[in-house]
């Protein structure tokens, strides 16, 4: 009996948590007795890191441009309790076509026929920003993830990067592409934050699929080179992982998104800044218990 | 073949396909396509057929070098195979000038063509590299970014040793080799104008151009800009670089307007002898066009006219067969992209004639144009025959005009179904030329 491949893409900001949240999602997956496979989609080539006590794996690009050729085999690296790791790497900064390079290292793996191969549940494509070019949208498109989460904090560059994402995934909706899982909202810390993704996920019709607070913990096992699954087992941030991970496991349906125009965006931040300064301002109470 | 109702085909291509179109026009200067495989083949059937089976030239069209980049260029950067191409062609194709025109593509990946191109440039290779990717533009702009390369970075000012300030010489610009197709009897009669004025003409790229006429262009004393919307910042920063002044003007077609372009001409250079040189061209002019009258006006070869051009052509067609051949002009179109402000120029020239030009490039938008409201004749007792009606467009026109029963000729890009060699409309002879053709068009079906 062929088992059915999940394959997953997440997205979010550049420095919002996406990483860590990937790889503390594949570990998580993994233990719950899963086949996983991370896939790396960022010119940095450190998506996986955390998997692998801290190291860099040789990039498929890298590879490329050395050998001319791959085995698929020769660019997987095991991680953290058998999770299979893959950069897809860039070209050098400034020349080339990173969104060109996922391409090309998707299509390797596709034409090698190693997700086949080698037996997996699951594969988590940790893609770079938002979507900027065509190349980034790779995963989305094409029927080769089949769901997205965003990752996002109560930032406004970052919902904004995540609506971004959803116009993207609203284009591609009716030609087979990817659909909406719901966010993965990071960094939920003062008391508003939460409040801010949960307008924004209903204003989009999406959903949440996790809060997960700001913790030192997490800080403290990246700088072992681990994931908090791996390094802090026991520990709360461990628990919320665990939980993400059991929500992405049986998540079935997604949707498409309903993002906001960019003048209905921005209306959207100035109420939300006008309410932040109230409740800063003591015009509104609760400003102290929300954190502020 | 049938109107398509879906597919059109262009009147334009990218800039790159501007750009080598020009190239291919210039004495000893090589192209040195920095793009993807396919772009320089493809660009290059655009013109070697489409311009009245214009054709290549030395290193143009299908042998024009290219670093034909593919993927494992895409994804790791081209310019180290860019750098290879240049030395290759340095060391094997002779040439006085090497142009690195780049694509879409290399551009998107921000390949450094600029960079590749000043090492070979600062070891003393005559090398300049030029951004023509498409989203720079059409043709046009491909053509203009070209000139731009060559007369405003490449060449040295008058001050920096190149030849004196010459009153008698003048810089032609403005037709567009290849999309204007007639661009080289056009450029000739210029030149032959400008000669009896006794003025030196650099058109640059017709066939009685050398390379030293490119290099000669900063001692010019008027650069004169044979249209009303392109050019214009490649003109001032012309003047700013080698003090040059210019002047735009339309392409002169026929005698009237020639008349005024003379006029015109000799006022901007100081120079006298235009109305001895109006005279003389008049006299000759007429002695052929008045032998044409019996059959003109026995003939009734008198015309509701429908021009399709780029906006080059369109006020001097459309001038010659109003004023000059007395037609009725129903409909102008122009095809190419322009902004706003670009046609606000245009229509500017447009006051003395009955019809507005309309800016539409699809084939099928011109045609519902000209239908609407316009039925063909099946039996109705009244209706706006629109008849004779003659069709002056491309070979895009040509299913329509026999649909309409309309007179049709091709005389802009892209014109299939004729050839054009020296021909031009340009001028005195190209006046006679014009009505040569578009009278010996329809009389071809006789005997």
């Amino acid at each position: 009996m062929g088992k059915k491949l999940k394959q997953i893409a997440i997205y979010g900001k550049g420095g919002i948590g996406k990483s860590t949240t990937t790889s503390n999602l594949s570990a998580a997956l993994s233990s719950l007795g899963y086949k996983v496979m991370q896939f790396g989609c960022d010119p940095k080539a450190d998506s996986t890191n955390t998997l692998r006590g801290g190291s860099y794996i040789p990039t498929v690009l890298d590879t490329l441009r050395e050998k001319g050729a791959v085995k698929a085999r020769d660019v997987i690296y095991e991680g953290f309790n058998g999770i299979c790791c893959v950069e897809s790497g860039g070209p050098a900064p400034g020349v080339g076509c990173a969104g060109r390079g996922i391409i090309t290292a998707v299509e390797l793996f596709k034409q090698q026929k190693i997700f086949e191969e080698l037996d997996l549940d699951c594969v988590i494509y940790d893609v770079l920003g938002d979507v900027v070019c065509g190349g980034f949208a790779m995963p989305i498109r094409e029927g080769i993830a089949r769901h997205v989460f965003t990752v996002s904090s109560a930032d406004f560059m970052s919902v904004y990067a995540s609506n971004n994402l959803f116009k993207g995934i609203k284009k591609y909706s009716n030609s087979g592409g990817a659909l909406l899982g719901g966010i993965v909202a990071n960094s939920m810390n003062a008391g508003y934050s939460r409040d801010i993704v949960d307008d924004f996920a209903e204003r989009t019709q999406t959903r949440i699929v996790q809060y997960v607070p700001r913790s030192i913990t997490v800080t403290q096992c990246e700088l072992k080179g681990k994931t908090v699954i791996e390094a802090a087992p026991d520990s709360e941030q461990a628990r919320v992982y665990m939980e993400l991970a059991e929500r992405v496991a049986a998540h079935e349906e997604s949707r498409t998104p309903a993002p906001l125009e960019l003048r209905e965006l921005q209306a959207w931040a100035a109420k939300w800044s006008d309410k932040l300064l109230e409740l800063e301002t003591g015009t509104v109470p609760g400003g102290q218990a929300a954190g502020i | 073949m049938k109107e398509s109702p879906f597919h059109d085909k262009p009147r334009t291509s990218c800039a790159l396909g501007g750009a080598l179109a020009a190239i291919s026009a210039l004495p000893d200067v090589i192209p040195i396509i920095h793009a993807a495989t396919g772009c320089g083949g493809n660009l290059m059937n655009s013109v070697a057929f489409g311009a009245g089976y214009l054709g290549s030239s030395y290193c143009s069209g299908s042998a024009a070098p290219t670093s034909a980049v593919t993927e494992t260029e895409i994804v790791f950067g081209g310019a180290e195979r860019l750098r290879e191409q240049i030395a290759s062609t340095l060391k094997l194709i002779e040439g006085k000038l090497y142009v690195v025109a780049t694509g879409c593509m290399t551009e998107m990946i921000g390949d450094d063509a600029g960079g590749a191109v000043s090492e070979f440039a600062e070891a003393g290779a005559p090398v300049l590299a030029i951004s023509t990717p498409s989203f720079q533009g059409d043709c046009y702009a491909g053509y203009e970014i070209l000139l731009d390369g060559i007369f405003n970075r490449w060449l040295r000012g008058v001050g920096a040793g190149a030849s004196k300030p010459d009153p008698r010489l003048i810089n032609v610009f403005g037709v567009v080799p290849g999309y204007d197709p007639f661009f080289r009897g056009d450029l000739e009669e210029i030149e032959r104008i400008g000669a009896r004025l006794g003025l030196k003409v650099n058109s640059f790229f017709s066939p009685s151009q050398t390379f030293d006429n490119i290099t000669a262009a900063p001692a010019a004393a008027l650069n004169v800009i044979f249209s009303r919307t392109r050019c214009r910042g490649f003109a001032e920063r012309f003047a700013e670089k080698h003090g040059v002044p210019w002047w735009a003007t339309d392409l002169p077609v026929g005698p009237e307007a020639t008349d005024v372009f003379i006029r015109e001409l000799a006022a901007k250079l100081g120079i006298g002898g235009a109305e001895r040189v109006v005279a003389a061209e008049n006299e000759w002019y007429y002695r052929y066009f008045e032998r044409t009258a019996d059959s003109y006006a026995d003939g009734e070869l008198r015309f509701y006219s429908v021009t399709v051009t780029n906006s080059n052509y369109a006020l001097p067609l459309n001038k010659y067969l109003y004023r000059e051949l007395g037609w009725t002009p129903a409909e102008i179109f122009v095809t190419d992209r322009l902004d706003e402000a670009r046609r606000a120029d245009l229509l500017a020239g447009f006051a003395e004639l009955p019809v507005k030009p309309r800016f539409v490039s699809g084939s099928q938008e011109i045609a519902r144009s000209i239908d609407r409201g316009r039925p063909v004749y099946r039996g109705q007792r009244y209706f706006d025959a629109l008849t004779p009606l003659y069709i002056v467009g491309s070979t895009l026109e040509k299913q329509m005009a026999l649909r309409r029963g309309a007179k049709y000729l091709a005389v802009s890009f892209p014109a299939y179904d004729r050839a054009i060699v020296a021909g031009g409309y340009a001028g005195y002879r190209g006046g006679l030329r014009l009505y040569e053709d578009l009278i010996g068009s329809f009389m071809a079906a006789k005997g």
